[in-house]
């Protein structure tokens, strides 16, 4: 019988064979070296490499998330840009601060002089009307989804609506001065016009807008260098006419990453100069690689960015939930959530206990806080007592909520962690997750308990917290609040030409409807990212928005 | 056998329109609203909401592109069946639609996603074929032995790694210790597909992700194969081979292996197939802009415009390649005749 083990003395053919494959393997992975951090292209400019996730939508139509305006933030200039120093909107295009008509309804826009598009075109009053329409227009292949922003323009619901091809609130009074006709006074607009998404665009989004979603031409200190590769990247170099300070970096390459792990694992290897920290790795990195002086800002050996975003995460009481419809309950189950162990245990302590609905980062006075937004058990247990649900014997209350949220988002543990500060309270809590679109569905169906959200500002204003989610009948007040003496509140507040006595306005109005507890703030978010070293400098806002025009490289 | 090929290409249709009748189902009985998804947390108002709506075909509208309404003032909802016939017709002009997330043509979004998805599929399944078929064969000619012993023990232990982990695992020994070791002079790519300034060469980019896609798929082809070839060496013509005194390579490649081969070929042929529909997750951990992970998102965001289209060409893709394997056959073993009355 054959023995079918191979016994003859064929080690020296397999050892030669193996021995080239093994030289060939170490001799192609020597050829594998890489750079470090990219560095850019062959020529050796600096080129940031940046992580991003894929947007949406990198025209400024349609800027509507995040990573999209990260695009349009650096691609396009708007009319007035947000100055974190002094905490207000500052001239941008516009060449100094727009004039205000005594019934606080007609902005005057003068524009600055010689400002050009990437193409060459000039940037004018009729440019930014164009790029507004196209914002508005229910024309467009998708129609935008920002549209709203210009809710508050004269003539915005009969040209939203299809109706005529006219946007009457807009006007080129000449070719650099743009009047903007309001339907009511609002005196946080130049903040609106801070939205990337309000930008001036060329006669070619009209001509070929199906080219300009892939690659827009804008005015802004960047401009892209070719269409956006989906799911793989957007590059974008200097203007080298652009009408402001020139950037110091030569370009920026916007990695499209789709999982933040794998992004982390890219900046470990010295492959992108910004990423996100994954969970559980905040303090090793802070060990590691020091932390940002400001939360915004990097530098060699502070690196760490994690300064407190415009953004509140709360819970939303529903409507029609019987319990939840008495404030007392509200204010109770407020109580009885222990907001600095969620931050502490789940977030490394990177994130700040909610005092209110108005994230500190917005307007930090001690007015805004709402009273019952703190740890108290026992007066959690006394207005429960006094709301009609004492404890039986066992310290249950006969009182029951559901936790509704999407199971898809990673809230499983802050929930849990909610229903046992509840559950120690006497109160039943169950939990009930579904999928995003299908939460999305219960929530506008009003078929839930108690859901979450999270609020993320569209602009750096108090207002902007307050009307969206708490004037009767607005869009996201999906726990149907309505106080009549609130919503004339909000209106005159928005009246306020004086921007301290605004918000003096708006204070008032954050603490009163704080009593109420109409939804139950738990924390602000905040951010968790990271610079490489050889960044010498680079902003990122409180309002996720990467300022590429001040970025250094070593 | 062109008889038979062009039947079983006729056979496409039926499966075809079941499949994409199935989809559009599927819309109307899966909770969640694909528009209102678009704004996320923060709600549309109503009239873009409509405007999207009408955008989409999801309502009537005029022939201006006016919303109609019915007597009570409510928008008119486009019928499935029209929705349906649409879809087909504007199927058989290439068009499959308009993104409802990203407002893009979905036909140019496979067409960018769809090579990535056959690149990665092409290099993991080479190396399936041969680790996998190679790592059998040994295996089975040396049974019980350290190389026996060592593919099992590997084998097992890729098929109980999960991807995404495996995937992470070789991005930090490759891509972060193995530079961190060698001072930056040897390393791969972490993820991606080479771009404008890549840092590597090109190739380096396809091996880690292909090596996580067929890891799990070598391992099974590793194990079929051995042990088929241990059965098929126990049969009656290979002892009669034996007895007339062929040397062993001669059985075993001229003999044996041809046999054995059938099902590992069905295997390899079938987990194509799969691979060419997407891999979720190696597509997420290495950032690969395939067709798999783009039909996830869409699932998630009822962006129904994409799944129908990448389930449409993923069908047609599958169906040719089960074709391919079964002609296959005909060549492995040519007692297989394709398309004759023998075939019942």
């Amino acid at each position: 019988m054959a023995n079918f083990k191979f016994s003859q003395p064929v080690m020296g053919r397999r050892t030669f064979i193996g021995g080239a494959l093994a030289t060939g393997a170490v001799a192609a992975l020597a050829g594998c070296g890489g750079g470090e951090n990219g560095g850019g292209d062959a020529s050796g400019k600096k080129v940031m490499n940046y992580y991003l996730s894929e947007p949406a939508f990198i025209d400024p139509y349609n800027a509507q998330e995040n990573q999209g305006t990260s695009v349009v933030f650096n691609v396009f200039d708007g009319l007035m840009e947000w100055d974190w120093d002094s905490a207000s909107a500052v001239p941008c295009c516009a060449a100094e601060e727009p004039a205000v008509s005594e019934d606080g309804r007609v902005y005057t826009f003068k524009l600055r002089e010689g400002m050009k598009f990437h193409n060459g075109d000039p940037v004018d009053a009729e440019s930014f009307i164009r790029g507004w329409k196209r914002v508005a227009s229910p024309k467009m292949e998708t129609p935008s989804d920002i549209c709203y922003h210009l809710a508050p323009v004269a003539g915005y619901n009969e040209f939203h609506e299809g109706g005529t091809e006219e946007f009457s609130g807009l006007k080129a009074v000449d070719e650099l001065t743009l009047e903007v006709t309001l339907t009511d006074p609002m005196a946080d607009f130049p903040a609106v016009c801070c939205h990337p998404g309000l930008a001036p665009v060329p006669a070619c989004a009209d001509e070929d807008p199906k080219a300009f979603l892939e690659k827009p031409v804008g005015n802004g200190p960047f401009m892209m260098t070719e269409p956006w590769k989906h799911n793989q990247y957007i590059s974008l170099a200097r203007f080298e006419d652009y009408y402001g300070d020139k950037p110091s970096l030569d370009g920026v390459y916007m990695s499209i990453q789709k999982n933040p792990d794998t992004a982390f694992n890219e900046f470990q290897a010295g492959s992108i100069d910004f990423a996100s920290i994954p969970s559980g790795k905040i303090k090793e990195c802070i060990d590691k690689y020091g932390e940002s002086e400001d939360g915004f800002t990097s530098t060699p050996g502070k690196q760490c960015l994690l300064g407190t975003e415009l953004s509140t995460y709360f819970l939303i009481p529903s409507p029609q939930d019987p319990f939840l419809a008495d404030p007392k309950v509200r204010r109770a189950v407020s109580l009885a959530i222990n907001r600095q162990n969620i931050v502490d245990t789940l977030y490394e302590g990177s994130r700040m206990p909610a005092t209110s609905i108005m994230p500190t980062s917005i307007d930090d006075s001690p007015e805004n806080v709402w009273e019952d937004c703190k740890y108290d058990p026992e007066a959690a247990a006394k207005l429960l007592d006094e709301a009609g649900y004492p404890a039986n014997a066992d310290g249950k209350r006969d009182i029951e909520i559901t936790l509704n949220y999407n199971g898809d988002g990673d809230h499983g543990d802050l929930m849990s962690a909610v229903q046992l500060d509840l559950e120690a309270v006497g109160i039943k809590v169950t939990q009930e997750t579904v999928e995003w679109a299908t939460y999305l569905q219960q929530l506008g169906d009003k078929n839930f308990s108690l859901g979450r959200l999270g609020w993320t500002a569209d602009y750096p204003t108090m207002d902007n917290f307050l009307y969206p989610n708490f004037f009767t009948g607005a869009d996201n007040n999906y726990e149907e609040y309505s106080n009549p003496e609130m919503d004339a509140a909000m209106l005159a507040a928005r009246q306020i030409q004086d921007e301290e006595e605004r918000k003096a306005a708006c204070r008032k109005i954050c603490g009163t409807i704080g009593k109420d507890m109409p939804v139950i703030p738990i924390m602000f978010y905040a951010h968790n990212y990271i610079g490489s070293e050889r960044m010498k400098s680079f902003n990122y806002d409180a309002q996720t928005k990467p300022h590429f025009e001040t970025a250094e490289l070593a | 056998m062109l008889r038979y090929i062009l039947k079983r290409i006729l056979q496409f249709i039926p499966v075809f329109l079941g499949v994409t009748l199935i989809l559009f189902i599927m819309q109307n009985v899966v909770p969640g609203d694909p528009i209102k998804l678009i704004a996320g947390e923060k709600k549309m108002d109503p009239q873009t909401e409509m405007n999207i709506r009408a955008a989409h075909g999801l309502i009537v509208t005029d022939e201006n592109g006016n919303i109609v309404f019915d007597e009570d003032g409510n928008t008119i909802a486009t019928p499935m069946v029209d929705r349906y016939f649409n879809y087909l017709g504007n199927l058989l002009q290439g068009d499959l639609g308009t993104s409802y997330q990203k407002g893009r043509a979905v036909r140019d979004m496979i067409f960018e996603a769809y090579p990535h998805t056959v690149q990665i599929a092409l290099v993991a399944i080479v190396i399936e074929t041969f680790v996998g078929v190679g790592a059998g064969i040994i295996s089975a000619i040396k049974r019980y032995s350290f190389w026996d012993i060592l593919v099992t023990l590997t084998t097992s232990m890729l098929v109980a790694m999960p991807a995404f982990w495996l995937g992470l695992l070789l991005q930090l020994i490759f891509g972060i210790w193995l530079k961190d070791a060698t001072g930056g002079a040897v390393a791969l790519p972490v993820s991606g597909v080479p771009g404008p300034f890549p840092q590597f060469p090109a190739w380096s980019y396809y091996i880690l992700p292909a090596v996580t896609l067929a890891a799990v798929s070598t391992a099974y082809t590793a194990r079929i194969m051995r042990s088929q070839l241990v059965e098929v060496m126990n049969q009656d013509y290979i002892r009669t081979a034996k007895a007339k005194g062929l040397s062993k390579r001669s059985i075993i490649f001229h003999h044996a292996l041809k046999n054995a081969l059938i099902p590992v070929v069905t295997y390899i042929g079938m987990d194509f197939g799969g691979m060419l529909a997407g891999a979720i997750l190696t597509e997420t951990v290495f950032n690969w802009p395939g067709i798999g992970q783009m039909t996830y998102v869409a699932i998630t965001q009822r962006d129904w415009p994409i799944v129908m289209g990448s389930v449409t060409v993923i069908v047609f893709v599958v169906m040719i390649i089960n074709l391919i394997v079964d002609v296959s056959y005909a060549f492995l073993d040519p007692r297989i005749r394709l398309g004759n009355k023998s075939e019942k």
